[in-house]
């Protein structure tokens, strides 16, 4: 398959003044600023074929957003080369960027005060969407996204989930290529999150759209993306199918259980006890060892269960915590 | 309690010496300002010596430095700080902060006014000295009672500047009315042309205004226009303004509170 | 060519109608600007009629002269403040990052940024720039013949694009240093000196500086002195100012937006 995305050797370097506490501090940061260069990308090589879904995930501070502002021609990289489609999307961000659909899940591209629909009419005559385009379009972005519902509301008075909705349809209306999705189900209730990841598979498999998705939710990760990529302090520390990075990152889930009185046997011989609390113990346990719904079955067998519940492990945690020498 | 106050008010002073840039270019605007004035009052004197309503170049080359210098000290950021809290609707919660709100301004502007003291105003006074000449005070005594008189013209101004800020708590679709105060103030208070030069129907009607005893006032005395007696009388005047102000801030005050605590903004 | 120019023209059309849309959401706003702007500008012509009455007219610059002088800077200003108020804003969009989504569109950045808000509440300051202007013309008796008002016309776009220039190459600082609020209130007092007032009154080293380098003085005090046929003026300039407006307003406003392309190499977008 041909690669849509090539990124070689990528670095970007940034320019912080430092700034001193106290009346001093101050008076000297007036006279003498004093200037330091960070590196927020550090050196990144990967490559991304036409039709993937790729998760690009690492802390915060990691460099995923710079990266995807460079990507998307926002940023102009330090050193390094960038191909989109085989463009540099810094020598020719037009043609870049035509093919490009992008949403930011903190920023909306909505005007605020006007209807939802209002902003679509803007962005035909932008990407000069050609009638028949658009209205095709609209109206499958209408039918897996619910827009109908909304479209004639200001986008000032939209929740934040049909704002979201509303800001990917804005990103595919002029049928993108390569989607970027930066977030995109950030403090979204259950259904929307829903509604999103639907929609992400649905383009990706009928159209053929390549996404990158930068998120912080396990969930999108595991449901969507067949590959993840993960930074860290500016660099590539992992590369790989989803499915075996998932693993290795985060081979543990919790089992918290409450019982409905003290129980003197609470051990099992595939899940470690990592924490008590009264009546509430919580098993660490490898899902590849053992399924939850077996180990939920057998600890019922002897225990006397009031409640449980299953936690998945916090992706970020993970990595700072696997690549903590790094 | 105090200490309260001399936090926030040199959290403000911090800010204000934080931002280099701004700093600068806010000297480069007075600055301009200066000398745009103090090269009109030079073409209308046309190079003679001949005074006019008893003032010579001199007198207002000094008055109008002294004036920009004022303006850039006088700082009144209460009236926006007020339009912008109520405009977010944080007022509310402010209403709920242990200690008096309008004094929390009031030290915020102090903050600044100290800042502008150090960055603003001893530039200003040296980029002055070196194409003017120093600006000096008529008098020993004219410089003593100038001091005291500029507090007082601060007092009226900020005073005038909260009431404005209260406008927005009843109609605040009107925009800052702060903005429409200004460019009255800059007019009548004589900061640009002094009201001597004024018609006289506009001079008389100035004496029952509080704007000329805001700008006139100090910068007359510095520059001897304004004798040892009239200026006495003259900050009399002022004490009148900032006790009616005062007292007129504190029943706005009380009534918007309670109206905004009832209806929860 | 010819369709990109027509793709240019069709969003800005949509750009200014949203615009519109938008500020009329909140008509009300308007009534503090509405009363500011009359009272700022009436006053300040007010003012220098005081002066000039009360002492000489300004190197020989009467009333009637001032007012049209005064009349024409204004009015620039305020087809200035219609079309380019955007330029007084990049260092907030600088701040929140907000030239990433004009970045990812496939248009040019510069226009995107213009023609995103046409300010139609500036009206409001061409309003007292028009009654001053004509009150002016009446004084001192101007003629209005067809070539006078092509000249005008000239005149007045060679002046907003030289004011725009200005602000676009100032607005540019702030791709480096973040803030530069206080800049554009520098810029508005310095360009209130320089069209408002004839430069004549200030020292040659300021006079040589709005001709030459900052060429303020083409926005109104060179034109409004041929206008005028003040002829005992600092400078005598070769060309005629109804050429040498338009032309120096076009070459300044070409050479900001290469020194704007230049800044926006060094964006550094903000947020996470």
């Amino acid at each position: 398959m041909d690669a849509v995305i090539e990124v070689n050797d990528l670095v970007k370097e940034y320019i912080v003044t430092k700034k001193e506490s106290g009346l001093r501090g101050a008076l000297k940061g007036l006279l003498f600023p004093e200037k330091k260069t960070v590196r927020g990308v550090d050196g990144i090589t990967f490559s991304i074929a036409q039709g993937e879904i790729v998760g690009y995930i690492g802390p915060n501070g990691a460099g995923k957003s710079t990266t995807i502002k460079m990507l998307t021609g926002i940023l102009h990289p330090t050193s390094g080369s960038i191909k989109v489609c085989g463009i540099s999307p810094q020598a020719d961000r037009k043609s870049v960027v035509r093919k490009l659909g992008v949403v930011f899940g903190q920023r909306t591209q909505l005007y605020w005060d006007l209807r939802l629909g209002e902003s679509f009419e803007l962005l035909r005559r932008i990407y000069q969407i050609d009638k028949e385009t658009y209205e095709d379009n609209l109206s499958i972005l209408t039918d897996v996204l619910k827009l109908h519902e909304f479209i004639h509301t200001p986008v000032r008075q939209l929740s934040l989930g049909q704002r979201m909705r509303g800001d990917i349809a804005a990103a595919m209306l002029h049928s993108p290529s390569i989607l970027f999705l930066d977030e995109p189900t950030i403090g979204l209730d259950a259904d929307a999150k829903h509604a999103i990841r639907l929609f992400i598979k649905e383009i990706n498999q009928k159209r053929g759209v390549t996404v990158i998705l930068t998120t912080h939710d396990l969930d999108d990760v595991e449901q969507l993306c067949s590959r993840l990529v993960v930074v860290n302090h500016g660099k590539v520390v992992e590369d790989g199918p989803m499915a075996s990075l998932i693993h290795k990152l985060a081979p543990h889930r919790l089992l918290v259980v409450e019982l409905q009185h003290p129980f003197s046997d609470l051990s099992h011989p595939l899940a470690e006890i990592i924490k008590q609390d009264g009546l509430k113990i919580w098993y660490q346990f490898e899902k590849d060892r053992i399924s939850a719904a077996q180990l939920i079955s057998e600890l019922s067998q002897k225990l006397p269960i009031q409640d449980l519940s299953v936690k998945e492990p916090n992706i970020e945690d993970a990595i700072r915590e696997v690549y903590k020498a790094t | 309690m105090l200490q309260a106050y001399w936090y926030m008010t040199k959290m403000r002073l911090l800010t204000s010496l934080a931002y280099r840039f701004e700093v600068f270019a806010s000297v480069g605007t007075n600055l301009i300002l200066m000398l745009a004035s103090v090269f009109l009052w030079k073409a209308a004197y046309g190079g003679g010596t001949q005074q006019i309503n008893a003032l010579s170049l001199q007198d207002l080359t000094t008055y109008t430095v002294l004036s920009i210098m004022l303006a850039s000290v006088f700082v009144c950021g209460v009236q926006d700080t007020i339009y912008y809290k109520i405009r977010e609707g944080q007022i509310v919660t402010d209403f709920y902060r242990p200690i008096p709100l309008l004094a929390c301004y009031l030290a915020d502007d102090l903050g600044g006014m100290l800042s502008a003291m150090i960055n603003k105003v001893i530039p200003l006074f040296i980029f002055a000295a070196l194409f003017f000449g120093i600006p000096w005070p008529a008098s020993i005594s004219g410089f003593l009672l100038f001091i005291p008189s500029c507090l007082l013209s601060y007092a009226i101004l900020w005073l005038l500047s909260a009431l404005i800020g209260l406008i927005a708590f009843w109609v605040m679709e009107l925009g800052n009315m702060g903005m429409v105060k200004d460019s009255i103030v800059r007019v009548l208070s004589g900061s640009i042309v002094p009201l001597w030069f004024f018609p006289e129907s506009v001079q008389t009607l100035s004496k029952f205004l509080p704007f000329m005893y805001t700008y006139q006032t100090p910068l007359g005395i510095y520059i001897g226009n304004i004798g040892l007696q009239d200026a006495l009388a003259a900050m009399g005047v002022q004490f009148i303004w900032i006790a009616l102000l005062f007292i007129l801030l504190a029943v706005c005050w009380k009534r918007t509170k309670s109206k905004t605590l009832i209806q929860g903004g | 060519m010819g369709s990109s120019i027509r793709h240019y023209f069709s969003v800005a059309a949509c750009f200014a109608r949203l615009a519109i849309q938008r500020q009329l959401e909140y008509p009300l706003f308007l009534f503090s600007w509405l009363l500011m702007i009359p009272i700022q500008y009436f006053s300040g012509i007010w003012m220098l009629k005081i002066i000039v009455d009360r002492f000489q007219p300004l190197n020989g610059w009467d009333f009637p002269e001032l007012t049209f002088l005064y009349g024409l800077g204004l009015i620039s200003h305020g087809i200035f403040v219609v079309f380019f108020i955007n330029t007084w804003q990049i260092d907030r969009m600088v701040i929140e990052g907000a030239f990433d989504r004009l970045l990812l569109r496939p248009m040019n950045v510069f226009f995107q940024l213009i023609a995103s808000y046409i300010n139609f509440i500036g009206l409001i300051d061409c309003i007292p720039g028009i009654i001053i202007f004509i009150y002016g013309c009446q004084l001192v008796g101007f003629e209005w013949t067809f070539l006078n008002i092509i000249k005008l016309l000239l005149v007045l776009l060679g002046g907003v694009m030289i004011r725009a220039a200005l602000f676009i190459s100032l607005g540019t600082i702030a791709f480096w240093t973040k803030r530069n609020a206080s800049m554009v209130g520098f810029t508005l007092a310095m360009l209130e000196r320089g069209t408002m007032y004839p430069i004549s009154i200030y020292p040659y080293a300021i006079q040589v500086l709005f001709t030459f380098i900052l060429p303020i003085g083409f926005i109104s005090f060179y034109p409004a002195a041929e206008f005028l046929n003040k002829s005992s003026e600092a400078f005598q300039l070769p060309l005629s100012f109804a050429l040498a407006t338009p032309v120096i307003g076009f070459a300044c406003f070409f050479l900001s937006q290469w020194i704007f392309r230049f800044g926006m190499k060094s964006y550094e977008s903000a947020g996470s």
